[in-house]
């Protein structure tokens, strides 16, 4: 390398260039999904806020955007689940504690946690969306004093998709929470609840709708499915929050795939106001 | 304002004295057969400035593969990192673009300020920043069906270092008025000595080119470009993308061909040596059907249609709305690349006759 060289790349500063995380733990989770804890080896948090996202490098095979599942109170690790769908998410499965990967982020808006300071909260996740949710639900749980009531529903495909299975329990014993579970095909086992994310507003005491912030993040087809029974409940659209999943590649807002309309969804998402993603034709659908 | 004058063989002797420190990239003419005429021009890499042929009427494709090529390396990894991705890559060889259009030097503009919204991409600056840019001015459209002038970029007044007007001609040498955009443009010219200060009459030749440009050029519009985005928000759900997308092949041509057209692609290549290799980005364009696509194969732009009304928003009126700089540079690419003669102009004027 020459010095001209060897400066132009002191000065610069590469977007794209991951930074090694160690994998700490590894948890699966269920025959598709892998809890994994990471840190950094200088012990830095990852300073994230509930909601972002990174994106995971296995060098060789690929970056793919996870969200991040636990959250910035418990700052000596993060963690990540992760399905196993493609070649990234395939090699994240076959990791073990004490191995590197690459951590591009954290990227994009998460929740705007100020705003929910003083408010009753209701969440909503269906299937894979209970990981992002779950950075939330242990920030409220970590700062219980500063909200009001928690209400929290989960809709999983079948008791053998369940995710956080330990904190399910934990959920479901404490008096911090209001927590529901349903799944849509119960098998012989199943003792709680079945059918859809949405039967479970009936066992919600009544919502107050000025003091109630609403967030909702599941699969794209649960998404009007639950703003319908939100908005019937009389609570306003800016009091709704959505989290939207789409294709992610530089994380910067450049290479346009996870553009919608004119938003590019991991700058100015994933997390938004219903009342952004209503005017966006192709955000909901 | 006319800063100087330099005859065309005088400035190729500069041209050929800059390609000791810079590799020299402008329009070359080629026989392509199969077209009529046979005779097409490309922006290429040359080692003489006889090589260059400004003369030119346009360029098939636009120089944006020399400041973002068609696939670049980001960064090289090697199995000692463990994890530690390895010094990026950046290229800042030193170019010259000469002969660069004012629709092009409006889309470098654009790239200028896209790759530099929220974050600043290094890879994209490391090259742009050593390169230098001889702006060529158009007196007359380069070919039919350019809307150039509807998108206010058949001119430029900044985005090159030195930008050439073909004033006329001086014993069969192009007399060229020159601008400096840049004071590292002023002083390369200045420096040489080859170019003079412009007379009188060289001024008055100036406001005539200018003044008869302005009538040079047609609009092809049936719209005003600062109309498009009112015009464009009524035509979300017209059936005209349905329509234009049977004849549409999604095979990317038009993204392809596209002065500002920047959608990536990032992806992994490996070595023979385990744990080698390098992490990659290539062009990628919105009308490929997979574009969309996320994990799951939930595609968010399945249909032709959708990422044919995509393409269209974007340089109307999106980019424009992000960036504050014109999308669409109407040099019509897109319209000449395409197989299936979709046209963005016809487009534009049809949604414009539906309202």
């Amino acid at each position: 390398m020459t010095t001209a060289e060897s400066l132009e790349h002191q000065t610069r500063a590469s977007l794209y260039i991951p930074s090694p995380a160690r994998v700490i733990g590894v948890q699966q989770m269920t025959d598709l999904e892998v809890l994994l804890q990471l840190a950094f080896d200088n012990g830095r948090p990852l300073d994230h806020e509930p909601g972002q996202f990174v994106q995971v490098s296995i060098l060789g095979v690929g970056e793919c955007p996870i969200s991040v599942c636990s959250s910035p109170t418990r700052p000596d690790h993060f963690e990540l689940c992760v399905r196993r769908v493609g070649e990234v998410t395939t090699h994240i499965h076959k990791l073990e504690e004490g191995d590197v990967i690459g951590i591009r982020g954290p990227l994009g808006h998460g929740f705007d946690v100020a705003e929910l300071h003083g408010k009753d909260i209701l969440i909503v996740a269906g299937g894979l969306g209970i990981a992002p949710a779950r950075s939330l639900i242990q920030y409220i749980l970590d700062e219980r004093e500063r909200f009001g009531a928690f209400h929290l529903l989960y809709g999983s495909r079948s008791p053998s998709e369940l995710l956080y299975r330990e904190d399910l329990t934990l959920w479901r014993q404490s008096p911090d929470v209001n927590f529901h579970l349903t799944v849509d095909r119960p098998d012989e086992q199943w003792r709680g609840k079945s059918g859809v994310v949405t039967t479970l507003f009936k066992e919600l005491p009544q919502l107050n709708p000025t003091e109630t912030m609403v967030v909702i993040i599941g699969p794209p087809v649960m998404f009007k499915f639950v703003v319908l029974e939100v908005l019937a409940r009389r609570i306003p659209q800016k009091s709704i929050y959505c989290s939207l999943e789409r294709r992610m590649k530089c994380g910067v807002g450049i290479c346009g795939h996870c553009q919608v309309n004119n938003i590019y969804v991991c700058l100015e998402g994933p997390v938004f106001k219903y009342g952004q993603l209503k005017a966006l034709r192709e955000a909901i659908e | 304002m006319l800063d100087r004058i330099i005859l065309h063989s005088d400035l190729m002797g500069l041209v050929d004295e800059l390609a000791h420190k810079r590799r020299i990239i402008g329009p070359v003419a080629r026989d392509v057969p199969e077209c009529d005429p046979p005779v097409r021009y490309f922006y290429e890499e040359v080692d003489h400035a006889d090589q260059l042929d400004l003369s030119f009427n346009y360029c098939v494709y636009s120089p944006k593969r020399f400041l973002t090529p068609p696939a670049e390396t980001l960064f090289a990894f090697s199995p000692d990192d463990e994890g530690l991705a390895g010094t990026p890559d950046y290229d800042p060889r030193p170019t010259v673009l000469v002969g660069i259009h004012p629709c092009d030097i409006h889309a470098i503009r654009l790239y200028d300020r896209v790759f530099d919204i929220e974050y600043r991409d290094e890879h994209y600056f490391a090259r742009r920043e050593a390169t230098m840019i001889i702006g060529l001015d158009c007196r007359v459209p380069c070919t039919e069906g350019v809307f150039c002038k509807d998108m206010g970029t058949n001119g430029a007044e900044e985005g090159f270092d030195v930008m050439l007007y073909p004033l006329g001609t001086d014993g069969g040498n192009v007399r060229y008025g020159v601008m400096f955009g840049t004071s590292a443009g002023r002083e390369w010219l200045l420096y040489s000595r080859q170019s003079v200060v412009p007379s009188d009459d060289d001024k008055r030749t100036f406001e005539k080119y200018r003044a008869e440009k302005e009538t040079a050029f047609p609009f092809v519009l049936h719209t005003r470009r600062e109309d498009l985005p009112e015009l464009l928000s009524r035509s979300y759900d017209s059936l005209l993308w349905d329509a234009t997308a049977r004849r549409c092949y999604s095979c990317g041509s038009c993204n392809l061909s596209c002065p500002t057209c920047y959608c990536f692609d990032i992806s992994d290549e490996t070595d023979l040596t385990p744990g080698a290799g390098r992490r990659t980005r290539e062009w990628d364009g919105c009308q490929l059907p997979d574009f969309a696509l996320v994990s799951g194969d939930h595609n968010f732009r399945a249909k032709t249609a959708s990422r044919l009304r995509h393409r269209i928003y974007r340089k109307a009126v999106w980019i424009q709305e992000r960036s504050g700089r014109v999308g669409c540079v109407g040099c019509a690419r897109c319209d000449r690349a395409c197989t299936a003669k979709i046209c963005s102009v016809e487009i534009y004027n049809q949604l414009a006759e539906e309202v």
